[in-house]
């Protein structure tokens, strides 16, 4: 019921599949994600689309990154496809009514009515992006010949994990001829070039401040901050048959270890996660350079001593500092878990319940 | 009333023949039919549309496998004339928005990602046909009872009719033979003539009726036979196409974590061999789907034409046919109608009386 099937990707099945959904949800409203963390309501609504009460056991399983834990590429391309097609088919289809009257005819139209009741229901869900980009316009000053933005990308990421990247950047006018972001005429709607969404895409996959390095160093570019909000990695583990179906490839990181320890714990008794929200910013504004995230240190705490002193130069050029957090919403059981790593780390995090 | 007359058997004159349905008549028979055969030409319908829309797909198809074939001989380093990032600029151009840019600004894996969605949206189109051909089917499996009932009832009506214008033609014969044992044009005779003339009147309707509902039910018979051929069309397109989509799917599913992987590795300049195998395995899925496609256009071709061409042809032959019965029972009558009026002239001119 939770086997891999293929490379990163895991089949959750049958029963597992609404405990599974069903606290990720929870465990979404729980983290209390600012605007930093991709938008939570177009996720949920994501997780109730896979789920069988939605969906009315059109499907057998959900595919989930056996790494991260979170619903994988094919699971969010599925709801987002069925929309599309779904939108279309509704227009084709018989009324409710008349498919349901017909459903004891044959199994086609049964199918056809349960079909039709996830389609309505998909049409009034805003679902959540693979990717998204978008190009905000924060101040236009003519005068100056200067514009600011906030740069915004959402992004299904190849580990698995869910992140937004929310960049603050000033342009000047002088070089918009090979600008990251364009004006419309009437200078009040911004357009980000398809070479400022390539660099923020790949980068989006590291530190906020390697982003920050990147677009900074780029003429006429004045980055104020990037914020990185990542939900995930999930750890879970359910019960079920006399078998612990969990998280088939968690890594091999502290907490990974930790976990991997006290699932004999967790055979019997009720489904158990963890699941991580972790923040990164580099700004102006940050005041102090720390990282609160146990898991992962500043970048300059984890070079070795000459690589130190070379990243110290480059980052005497930039005026940001760095900082770091994560939080958890963690089950009973699995608290201690997380509890102590936090301690081992020596950071102080939040730790939300997950009922 | 003479006691020879009284042994015939004179029921059938005042009998009232248990037909089942409604009255026949051409025109009845005509609209009957043409309710019939409503639904059918719904359907046929409903294949010429879905001809149309697999036409659209399988364009759209052909061009998304072009673009995954042409990243695959790129990735191949054998069709890249101008060097790897010559032809890599080419192919990216292949996707919509993407025209004209250089591809150092480009995230590989994002177009993946973008590719991969429109892959699975393209199947997920193909796939809800499977449910629009299973639903024809079904409707017109629900069709050929209604047409089997229609013919049991028309053949019961026949053998009805049968059995009574034997019955009649029985009579007439028999009132013929009275009429011989009776004084020609005494009173007797007249009233034997009078119950002859009834019997022959019940023998015309019935014998027309007995053609209508011959006719009727072999019409049915062929209209059946057409849906039914129909059904078996729309049976095997819904079967192909659902083994083509569902191993399109199955693939496009195992795919997603290659696809993004091999982003990734891309946008780091990194392995770039794992690219050309991760699209080989999307090339292959995709190439499923184009298949059903192209598959189904065959079987268009081959079969809903000549079903279309064979309901028109059996549709003018019966109408045809009706027509022709029809003219051959009004020659009948007008015949007898003449025959009648100049015996009637004949026996006024006899008698001394001035015709009208």
């Amino acid at each position: 019921m939770s086997e891999l099937v293929a490379l990163h990707t895991q089949a959750v099945r049958g029963p597992l599949v609404t405990p599974y959904l069903t606290a990720l949800g929870r465990a979404l409203v729980a983290g209390r994600t600012s605007k930093a963390f991709p938008d939570r309501r177009p996720l949920e609504a994501t997780l109730a689309a896979l789920a069988p009460e939605l969906h009315q056991g059109l499907y057998d399983e959900v595919y989930v990154d056996a790494r991260s834990g979170l619903p994988n590429l094919a699971s969010f391309t599925r709801v987002l496809a069925d929309r599309e097609v779904g939108i279309e088919s509704l227009t084709r289809l018989e009324s409710q009514g008349e498919l349901d009257a017909r459903r004891g005819e044959a199994e086609i139209f049964e199918r056809m009515a349960r079909k039709r009741r996830y389609f309505e229901a998909l049409r009034g869900l805003e679902l959540a992006p693979v990717d998204r980009h978008r190009v905000l316009l924060r101040r236009h000053e003519p005068e100056q010949s200067r514009a600011s933005f906030k740069v915004e990308l959402t992004k299904l990421l190849a580990d698995g994990c869910y992140v937004r990247v929310v960049i603050d950047l000033w342009q000047r006018s002088s070089v918009w001829a090979q600008s990251l972001v364009r004006l419309d005429d009437g200078g009040e709607v911004a357009e980000g070039t398809e070479a400022l969404q390539g660099t923020v895409y790949r980068f989006a996959n590291f530190d906020a401040e390697t982003l920050f390095v990147r677009l900074h160093e780029i003429d006429g570019v004045t980055v104020e901050r990037v914020q990185r909000g990542q939900i995930g990695p999930v750890l879970w583990a359910i019960p079920g048959e006399g078998v612990l179906h969990r998280v088939a490839e968690p890594g091999s990181g502290a907490l990974a270890r930790a976990w991997s320890t006290c699932l004999p714990d967790l055979a019997t008794g009720p489904p158990q996660f963890v699941v991580m929200f972790a923040s990164d910013t580099a700004a102006n504004d940050v005041r102090e350079e720390a990282s609160n995230d146990p898991l992962s240190p500043l970048l300059g705490d984890q070079l070795s001593s000459h690589e130190r002193a070379r990243y110290g130069i480059l980052r005497a050029r930039h005026p940001f500092k760095v900082y770091k957090d994560r939080k958890f919403v963690v089950t009973a059981a699995v608290r201690p878990v997380v509890e102590g790593l936090c301690a081992a780390a020596g950071t102080k995090n939040l730790i939300y319940p997950l009922a | 009333m003479s006691e020879n007359a009284s042994k015939l058997n004179l029921g059938a004159l005042d009998r009232q023949v248990a037909y089942s349905g409604e009255g026949i008549s051409v025109r009845s028979l005509e609209d009957n039919i043409a309710a019939e055969r409503e639904s059918q030409n719904g359907k046929v319908e409903e294949l010429k549309v879905l001809r149309e829309r697999n036409v659209e797909i399988q364009s759209a198809l052909a061009e998304e496998v072009g673009k995954l074939r042409k990243f695959g001989d790129y990735m191949d380093g054998t069709a890249v004339a101008g060097g790897f990032w010559a032809g890599f600029k080419e192919i990216i151009s292949y996707v919509p928005g993407f025209r004209n840019i250089a591809i150092s600004r480009r995230s590989i894996e994002e177009l993946l990602k973008q590719q991969y969605q429109i892959s699975a949206r393209r199947v997920k189109e193909a796939a809800e046909y499977v449910d629009t051909l299973k639903r024809s089917e079904q409707d017109l499996y629900k069709e050929i009872d209604r047409i089997n009932q229609k013919i049991l009832e028309m053949a019961r009506n026949e053998a009805a009719a049968v059995d009574f214008v034997l019955e009649l033609k029985a009579l007439v014969d028999a009132i013929e033979a009275e009429k011989q044992a009776v004084e020609a044009g005494g009173i007797e005779f007249r009233d034997l003539d009078a119950k002859q003339d009834r019997a022959r009147a019940l023998l015309a309707q019935h014998s027309a009726n007995l053609q209508l509902y011959g006719a009727a039910e072999e019409r049915y018979v062929s209209l059946k036979e057409n849906t039914r051929k129909l059904v078996e069309t729309i049976r095997n397109l819904g079967q192909d196409i659902s083994q083509y989509t569902t191993a399109a799917s199955i693939k496009l599913d195992m795919a997603s974590a290659q696809i993004q992987a091999i982003g990734t590795a891309a946008d780091a300049s990194v392995v770039m061999l794992e690219l050309k195998r991760s699209l080989d395995v999307m090339t292959e899925s995709m190439n499923a789907t184009t298949q059903f496609v192209s598959d189904t256009q065959v079987f268009f071709r081959r079969n809903l034409d000549t079903l279309i061409t064979e309901l028109e042809t059996f549709d003018e032959t019966t109408t045809k046919m009706l027509d022709a019965n029809l003219a051959e029972s009004r020659q009948i009558e007008d015949e007898r109608i003449a025959a009648a009026i100049e015996k009637a002239r004949r026996h006024k001119q006899t008698a001394g009386v001035p015709s009208a």
